[in-house]
């Protein structure tokens, strides 16, 4: 591919087509698949998508049959009844919000990723920004599955008086495991055990506030303070 | 009403149940809407909405973070998806000329709209484009027209309405990007 500037104008044509949605269903599938290898058009479909997204707004809500939400809800928990774990029960994450941890472009790419499958082979490194609702505990984690280091930088956030940091990864559906309390160093390093690996690699990493000592119960008790999802690098 | 849409997708990326209800409850009628006025099939757009939701409880933590309105996003991904499907539905069998020609016939009104229209950016820009135009390129979007329905709405060849519209397109960029 060329970077001249008529190559430019008909990707981007391409890619505004395609979030449009005018292409016949061929052309859309192969564009699709272009745009899985292509960061430069990951991008552009970002813009188009951010930009045209407020089209929506005029579209007038149109209340679903309750069969959809039941339906929904068989499809993805089976018939069994919702067991309501700690994790549900203890209401932990009531007040959990997140702020923008990514400009603009995020959504586009959250959609672009959510057709595409995970690159093949392993990822040389894994990252995550978590954030949190008051944006005071900002951190970055860098995961190297070769070495099992995960490295920590906390740009913002100390914890309370009697009050520690606890690390945790959530995989899956899996409850949370604990990484461990956060050092009081802004930066550091924690080596993962080498069966938490995969969990890390593709799962979600949170901060909660915890007593001295961390939880008692082995499962984050405080409030949720920052979350960000493990992506490869 | 934004920040708690965020709050409840956060939620669900930590696989909290009664979050995705909630979720579901605080916007699945949005979301019906717009894959019904794409779709238009009450079944088809049922189906697709539950697909939808079965994206979102897969891979919410992938889409936590949302400077802009999270109903918009919620709201693209249902419409992405409606979109594939109606095109799945409906292939059609002539391929479009895919000759790309920049150069523009006649210079498109430049009189920029001072006032920012309620709709922001997007709107401010449409009001750059001749008005059949703009009103092409937002009924593409909205109802999900291809180009061969956009085509016969304006009476005019598969290939000229794409040639129209990429321009549009590009010109819409052009003031999008100012």
């Amino acid at each position: 591919m060329t970077d001249a500037p008529e190559h430019r104008d008909r990707d981007d044509a391409l890619a505004a087509e395609y979030v449009l949605g005018v292409l016949p269903h061929a052309e859309r599938v192969v564009f699709a698949m272009r745009l899985e290898h292509s960061e430069q058009l990951q991008a552009r479909v970002a813009f188009w998508q951010a930009q045209l997204a407020p089209l929506t707004d005029e579209v007038a809500p149109v209340q679903p049959p309750a069969r959809v939400k039941s339906g929904l809800e068989h499809r993805l928990f089976g018939e069994a009844p919702a067991k309501r774990g700690l994790w549900n029960a203890v209401g932990l994450w009531r007040g959990l919000g997140l702020v923008g941890v990514a400009a603009s472009a995020a959504l586009a790419v959250a959609l672009v990723q959510m057709t595409r499958s995970p690159p093949p082979g392993p990822a040389p490194a894994y990252v995550a920004e978590l954030t949190g609702e008051s944006g005071q505990v900002r951190m970055l984690a860098l995961f190297e599955p070769e070495t099992g280091q995960l490295r920590l930088n906390r740009t913002s956030g100390t914890a309370e008086e009697a009050r520690v940091f606890q690390l945790w990864v959530i995989a899956d559906d899996n409850p949370p495991v604990s990484l461990g309390i956060l050092p009081q160093d802004t930066s550091g390093s924690v080596t993962i055990p080498e069966d938490l690996g995969a969990a890390l690699a593709g799962g979600v990493l949170a901060i909660s506030d915890e007593p001295a000592g961390g939880s008692p119960t082995g499962q984050p008790t405080g409030e949720v303070l920052a979350v960000g999802q493990m992506a490869p690098l | 009403m934004s920040n708690e849409i965020n709050q409840l997708i956060a939620r669900v990326a930590l696989r909290d149940r009664a979050a995705f209800a909630a979720l579901y409850d605080a916007t699945s009628a949005k979301l019906y809407g717009v894959c019904l006025r794409i779709l238009r099939d009450k079944a088809d757009a049922e189906e697709a909405l539950q697909e939808v939701y079965v994206r979102v409880w897969m891979n919410a933590s992938r889409f936590v973070a949302a400077e802009t309105s999270p109903l918009s996003w919620l709201a693209a991904i249902a419409r992405n998806h409606a979109i594939d499907r109606i095109r799945a539905r409906k292939p059609q069998s002539v391929d479009i000329d895919d000759a790309f020609d920049l150069a523009d016939d006649a210079p498109g009104p430049e009189e920029a709209a001072i006032n920012a229209s309620e709709g922001g950016r997007i709107e401010r820009c449409f009001d750059e484009l001749p008005e059949d135009r703009a009103a092409a390129v937002r009924a593409a979007y909205v109802e999900g027209y291809s180009y061969h329905e956009l085509a016969e709405q304006h009476a005019v060849p598969v290939n000229t309405m794409r040639t129209w519209l990429r321009r549009s397109l590009l010109k819409l960029r052009a003031c999008l990007e100012r």
